[in-house]
Order: C-alpha cells, then structure tokens, then sequence
C-alpha cells in the first residue's frame, strides 16, 4: 500500500526542476544561518582562546604604546616608549597581582631582509617569571635560557622554520652584530607566540643599550576585581593599561555589527525562501484541485489533505535543511578563510565552529519555518470542495 | 535528477579539495611583495599566475628519494615535510607564458637564505636573487655582480659540480665566495640554488619534457 509520505514525494517529483530550485533556496539559506550560528560561536570561543594564551589578562605600558607595532614596523624601534623597570616592584605591591612579567620589545633593521631591508623583532622576557605565565608552552627541543643574561634565544616555531633554526645553531642579530645562541624551539602554539623571538631580558637591554621596559605583563589572583586594579594602576605617572576584557569586549562590538549585518541577510534569505516554499507548493495544489477533489469524494477527511500537503513541505524542507548544512560543514574551512579575509582582525584558529547541537538547532528552524510556510497551502487544499473541483477541471 | 546530484556533489569535493590550506601548513617560500618583485625579476612580464605544489601531491615518499637523490643529501632542507607547499610563479608576457619565478628555503650560518630564480621555458636562469640572508657580510651575496654570475646558468651546470662538498669543475665552480667570513653561507647559496633547480626540473620542467 503506498503511504502518504510516498504519495508526497511523487507530487514533488512531478515537477523536477520547480522542486529542485526551491530545495536549492532553503539549501542556501540554511547554509548562510548554520555558518552564522557558527562563527557566533566560533570567534568568541577563539578570541578567548587567544587571550587566555597571552598568559596575562591586564598590560601596563608607556603612554603611546598601542601604535608600538607600527612604530616598530616604520621607524625600527627608535620610536619606542619605555618605562623604568622599578614600576614592577610597585606593582607587585597591589593585593590584586598574581604574577607579573617585565617585556622588553625591541627591533632592529635587517638590511638583507627583502629588496628593501625589513625589521627583525625580539622579545626581551625575564626567565624567572616568563614561563608561569605561559605554562602551556610546551617546546619541540630544547628548553628556556640557562639565565637572565644569557647570551641565548627561544624561538616560536615559525620563527625557527624561517630562521632554519635548530637548537644549538646560532643567531644573529642584524645591526648590533651580536651572536645568541638557540636553546630551545617551541611547539605550535597557532598564536603570535609562533613567530616570536624571545630574549632573556637582561641580554636584550644589553644589546639595545637600555636599562629600561616597554611592557607589564600582570596576571590578577582568581575572583580579584580587575577594574580595582586598573582603577590603581592608572593612577601610575606617564602609563597605560590595557585590559583583556576591554578588548574583547572592543573586538566583539566591533564584530556585532558585521554579526548584525550577516544576520539581516540569513533573515531576508530564509524569507525568500519561505516564500518559494509556499510557491512551490500552493502551485502544487493549485494544479492537483480535481485530483484533491476526487481524494475526498473517496473519503479523503480535510486532515488527510492537509497532513500530505504538509508532508510535501516538510521532505522539502528536511532535504534542503540537510543539504545545507552538509555544504555548511563541507565548507567551513572555506568560510573561514573569508571571514578572516573580511574582519578586522581574526583570532587563531577555528573561527566557524559547527557542530551536532548546532547542525539540529538549524535544522530545526528550518523545518519549523518551513512548516509554517507551508501551513496556507496546506489549509487550502484541505477546504477544496469536491464537485466543484471536478467541475472546475471538466 | 541523480545526474544533476552527482554533478553537483564532484563539483563540491573538488572545490573541498582545491581550497587553501589550512593555517597551520609548513612554511614555504613566497616572494615577499610579488606584485613588485615580479617585474623587477622578469622584466618582460605583464601578469603572473601562482601555483603551488608539494612532493606529497607529486609522488610523496618515492618521489622525494628521488629529488634526495638528485641533491645528494639526505634531507632536502630544515624544516621542509613532504607536504611543504612550494610556491611556483607563472609569468606570463600577455597571455603567453614565457618564464617561472620559484624560491626555496636554506639554512645558513646565522640564518635562513631565500634564494629564488627567474627561469625562461628551458630553464635556463635569467635572474638569481636572495630574498633573504644574514651575516655580517650579506650584502655582498645580494650584491647584483654576484647575481649576475648565475645568469644562463642550468641544472646541468650542477653535473660536474657537487655543492655539499663543495667539489668539482664547470661554471659553478668558478663561482668565487664573495664574503670569505661567510663560507658556510656560500655553500648554503649553491645548495639552495641547486635545490631549486632540481625542484622546479623534477616539478616543472621534467613534466613539460613529457607532454607529446
């Protein structure tokens, strides 16, 4: 005996390319929704990965500091600002202060360095207080600097592979001509870690011929309240602070905008097709009336009508729901090199996350706002009247 | 409508397989800025188109003991896993192509050397560069007179020439260290060159020899 679901898929068949265009609008408007869904969740989920990886939720700096990249990158370091390195002391006093880590950056031009000259960048850190703040760093070979003076180098995996580094080989450091000596190479950290060169500190102010620091590095004790301490720390004469938080929740606003941007077009898309649902399917049964008609002179109730009319919209919102997210995952890699090419700035990695739950929460928005859509046809053809149907078709 | 399904499926897997790699992949060797360094290497040029190749994709395994072979060395280079992605720079003068751009990686005494050449169809080296290097000397292996010793060179220049030792005759050999302080990064230089010739005869131009 053929059951309706049968029934339904050989209504839908009847008109191939009609059932096909509108599988293909649900399918893209489920694709566009899931991937959303996805980076919804994806970046804030990276972003906080990155900033746990910094080690250290709040940053004292000189006042300046934040345009220190493209200060390094045009005038190679001589602009730098710095701070006495006795402000960590003070700072160590604050109840609030886990650990704390004196930074030294420093760059250096490279003459041979591309066909322009390029700047080569250090991280000058202290050993004795660095690691704790970064104990997920785990080396391929080697290990941290035997002291604080040490004429040695750590280096982030893509530095070293730049570099063709090993442990043992040596360095140079382009216009003070200094030899260090690699004693230890990290694993991938997929942060800026990788390409990091880092220095003990005392070394570095060695060779930059400095005794000063550009950067704190505070780690705050658990459940402390860092808007105390930031509170106290700017307090600090001619410095800065920059706390996690604030630039999370900077980088997030930022972010929303585009989120609201993508949102509005998965909305407008997944109302078109809606509407293309009810399209497919009210011509449907606009061109089956004398069949629906001679179904209910053979005893068809108006709920049978309208549970096969439904069905149709259901197996057609099932198949594009899936479909969509099957593209969804099979292009997740894709979307995510977009997204990163698109936004101001990308966290490390994963940045559209799709998973199970995810997959089904779509899927089910999906379907329900496909059942919704297919509601009027549905009803319409469970009120055609017979004869008059017949009629209509004789 | 299976046909139109099966269609649309392969067209899915070959964009899958065809997108970027991921993040995470080996480090290779790209010019730095390509839309300047290109016609600054091969004047003539209008356009370019870049590819990129791995011993993986290639052959894997027995393709790499073969180019190992080839170099005389064990290991290709530091850091350089079979799936290492080789970036390849088609040039083109209009629409036809009249030559490549390719560099590769080599350690050196203090650093890593980038050395890249500019090749015509036979592959024959039209420009040698060095993107990067570093020494106190540098500047004299990026020294134009030094490059321009390269010139006309090809893989077969290499035969009698063997650059892990440092041994042999031919043009190569004639080559003088311009930094004596700097000789392991000399030989880093002919290794690299070497390297990349033999990359882009066993990639390139072996597989044009091979079209009917």
């Amino acid at each position: 005996m053929i059951t309706p679901f049968q029934v339904a898929c050989k209504n839908l068949l009847r008109k191939k390319v009609r059932t096909l265009l509108t599988l293909v609008g649900i399918m893209l408007s489920t694709w566009v929704l899931v991937s959303l869904f996805g980076f919804n969740r994806g970046y804030e989920k990276a972003l906080n990965r990155d900033i746990e990886n910094m080690g250290y939720q709040l940053m004292v700096m000189a006042k300046g500091c934040p345009y220190e990249a493209a200060t390094m990158m045009l005038q190679g370091g001589t602009g730098l600002r710095y701070m006495e390195q006795s402000m960590v002391n003070d700072i160590m006093e604050e109840a609030e202060v886990d650990k704390i880590t004196p930074i030294l950056m420093q760059a250096f031009f490279d003459p041979n360095k591309g066909e322009s000259g390029g700047i080569a960048g250090y991280f000058g850190v202290d050993p004795d207080s660095y690691p704790a703040m970064k104990p997920f760093f785990r080396f391929r070979s080697g290990g941290w600097f035997r002291d604080n003076s040490a004429a040695e180098v750590v280096m982030g995996y893509e530095a070293a592979e730049l570099e063709q580094r090993e442990v043992g080989d040596m360095t140079l450091v382009p216009e003070k001509n200094v030899q260090l000596k690699v004693v230890g190479i990290l694993e991938r950290t997929g942060t800026q870690d990788d390409g990091t060169i880092f220095v003990p500190l005392k070394t570095l102010q060695r060779i930059a011929e400095i005794d000063k620091i550009t950067t704190i590095g505070i780690k705050v004790k658990k459940d402390a309240d860092i808007t105390k301490l930031e509170n106290k720390l700017y307090q600090l004469k001619d410095v800065q602070v920059v706390s996690f938080s604030q630039v999370k929740q900077t980088i997030m606003k930022l972010i929303s905008t585009a989120r609201v941007m993508v949102l509005s077009i998965a909305i407008v898309a997944i109302l078109i097709a809606m509407a293309g649902v009810v399209n497919t399917v009210l011509m449907s049964v606009l061109e089956r009336m004398p069949e629906i008609g001679i179904l209910k002179t053979m005893g068809a109730m108006p709920g049978d009508i309208f549970r096969l009319v439904w069905t149709e919209t259901l197996i057609l919102c099932g198949i594009g729901g899936v479909a969509g997210i099957g593209f969804a995952l099979l292009f997740a890699r894709g979307t995510d090199l977009l997204v990163r090419r698109i936004l101001p700035y990308a966290p490390s990695g994963g940045l559209v996350v799709i998973d199970g739950g995810l997959a089904l929460l779509t899927l089910g928005s999906i379907v329900a706002a496909g059942l919704l859509s297919g509601l009027y046809p549905a009803w319409k053809a469970g009120r055609v009247r017979p004869l008059e149907s017949i009629r209509r078709d004789g | 409508m299976r046909s139109v399904m099966m269609k649309i499926a392969c067209l899915a897997l070959l964009l899958a397989c065809t997108s970027p790699l991921p993040a995470l992949a080996a480090v290779g060797c790209d010019l730095n800025d390509p839309a300047r360094d290109v016609p600054r290497l091969f004047p003539e040029s209008t356009s370019y188109k870049t590819v990129y190749f791995s011993i993986a994709q290639r052959g894997g395994a027995p393709f790499q003991r073969k180019i190992e072979n080839r170099l005389g060395n064990a290991y290709i280079a530091l850091y350089a896993p079979i799936d290492v992605p080789y970036t390849l720079y088609e040039i083109y003068r209009d629409k036809k192509k009249v030559g490549y751009i390719h560099g590769v990686n080599q350690k050196g005494q203090f650093g890593g050397i980038q050395v890249f050449v500019a090749q015509d169809l036979t592959g024959r080296i039209k420009t040698f560069y060095i993107q990067k290097i570093t020494g106190k000397s540098a500047g004299r292996f990026r020294d134009a007179a030094f490059a321009r010793k390269f010139v006309g060179l090809s893989i077969r220049d290499f035969d009698s020439y063997d650059p892990v030792s440092g041994k042999g005759t031919g043009r190569i050999a004639e080559i003088a260290n311009p930094a004596p302080d700097m000789v392991t990064d000399y030989y880093g230089v002919l290794r690299g060159l070497k390297k990349n010739l033999v990359l882009m005869d066993e990639f390139v131009f072996s597989m044009e020899r091979g079209k009917p």
